[in-house]
């Protein structure tokens, strides 16, 4: 039960990892970054049924409250990435302008 | 079973770590440490490791992401290609560091056999069958670093310490007396900006720095303990940094703090040392502590815990700190001088008409 629990899960953490592969744009790679967290969560929950070892409960829980941040941080990242290069094209054009 | 999950996870580790070596986009590259960090965590748990295991989901998951990509927007993400020769060259020196490696593994004993030095070894058999007898404490690994190697820990904490000294040293202190005017599109604390997120971590941040608590407190029955304690800490305050800016989250936990406490973690570790030495027992003998010992045991290894996880906590803020005070002087900076570009640009044909 708790196999075939896994390896769906390990499929499913493989179709994600084709996305985050492949692409093409940023965001796909986020959001599978993201995806591949949440699949860790339930792959570390149901190795630690697989092996009757209830305290690894507590590293799901980690990924659980953290990834949330490590998203947070990434999309920060490509906002202010954005700002710059906006910021880049109106000087640009300013220098072109006169 | 476990031999096929483990298959094909090592499967994905490689694929990962290919694809990151390939791409030209460092910020794609961040992104696929961000998962190959996830799978070597999961390999840990399959593995048996729990404490390794969640290290590794600490560190991997909040601060080491947020540290890449603060960089990368301070340096920029895109690799330029390298001349063909130096190529070759910086291949030919992986190839033989890599094999070197794989040698060098070749005379270790497989995993799991039953010859290895690891099951052989007296001390290893003192550790499993004596330790929980005399420590009285049902996680092995947590008396074994605070305890019987209680040393090596304590250098540990001193690595820690050095690390947020040096960052301190290089980019943390700020030189420029004046600070920069805060831009009015650059404040952070405009009120309609990323609502919804700072409703959510608001409510968020409370259960992060809890769990990190229940992480310190429980190390003597779990997996967990300072470090790991730490970690989490330091990534429940980057969240509150993140959403509300740099600038926001050092006047509520100021850096002059931070300083003191990085300090105060390796004072308490080594104190508890100085302490024991006082009670007529050897450095960072805790069974001095208290009438029993193994009662002393406890307290000692829990106060060392909180030393460490002090020092851990208060490093990781700062260093995080440091790096986004870099940032943000630097987009600042830039906004000014554009600023005053563009007024000149303005004024110049009005004044010239």
């Amino acid at each position: 039960m708790y196999a075939a629990t896994a390896l769906l899960l390990l499929l499913a953490m493989g179709m994600t990892l084709v996305r985050a592969l492949r692409g093409p744009t940023v965001f796909d790679r986020i959001l599978a970054v993201n995806m591949f967290g949440t699949s860790t969560v339930l792959m570390v929950s149901v190795v630690s049924f697989m092996h009757h070892v209830t305290d690894m409960t507590d590293i799901a829980l980690i990924y659980a409250l953290l990834s949330f941040t490590g998203t947070i941080a990434v999309l920060r990242f490509v906002e202010i990435d954005h700002e710059r290069r906006e910021m880049e094209r109106a000087e640009q054009e300013r220098e072109v302008l006169p | 079973m476990g031999v096929a999950i483990d298959i094909i996870l090592l499967l994905f580790l490689l694929s990962i770590a290919f694809a990151a070596c390939v791409t030209r986009n460092l910020f794609s590259a961040a992104m696929l440490f961000g998962i190959f960090s996830l799978i070597s965590a999961t390999l840990f748990v399959v593995l048996d490791a729990v404490d390794v295991a969640m290290t590794e989901a600490a560190v991997g998951t909040g601060v080491s992401t947020i540290l890449i990509l603060i960089t990368l927007a301070s340096t920029g993400y895109r690799v330029s290609p390298r001349p063909a020769g130096r190529q070759v060259l910086a291949l030919a020196v992986s190839v033989v560091l890599g094999a070197t490696m794989v040698y060098g593994t070749l005379d270790m004993p497989s995993l799991g056999s039953p010859d290895a030095p690891v099951h052989t070894h007296p001390i290893a058999q003192y550790y499993t069958e004596v330790s929980p007898v005399e420590m009285g404490i049902p996680n092995m690994v947590t008396p074994l670093l605070a305890s019987y190697r209680g040393y090596d820990t304590l250098g540990e904490t001193a690595v820690v310490f050095t690390a947020g000294i040096g960052v301190l040293a290089l980019i943390g202190r700020r030189r420029r007396k004046d600070p920069l005017p805060i831009v009015e599109e650059f404040r952070e604390g405009g009120a309609n900006r990323h609502r919804v997120l700072r409703v959510i971590s608001k409510q968020l941040i409370p259960p992060i720095l809890l769990y990190a608590c229940y992480v310190q407190a429980h190390g003597d029955f779990g997996p967990g303990g300072g470090f790991q304690a730490g970690v989490i800490f330091a990534s429940g305050l980057m969240l509150f940094m993140l959403l509300f800016g740099v600038e926001h989250a050092r006047r509520i936990i100021r850096p002059v703090v931070l300083e003191k406490l990085i300090a105060l973690g390796l004072l308490i570790y080594g104190g508890v040392g100085l302490v024991n030495i006082l009670q007529g027992g050897a450095f960072l003998d805790y069974r001095t502590l208290a009438h029993d010992p193994q009662h002393g045991l406890h307290y000692g290894i829990l106060t060392i815990e909180l030393g460490v996880g002090i020092t851990v906590a208060a490093v990781i803020t700062t260093i995080i700190y440091s790096f986004a005070s870099h940032l943000r002087d630097h987009v600042m900076q830039r906004t000014l001088r554009l600023r005053q570009g563009a007024d000149a640009a303005q004024t110049s044909p009005e004044s010239g008409a």
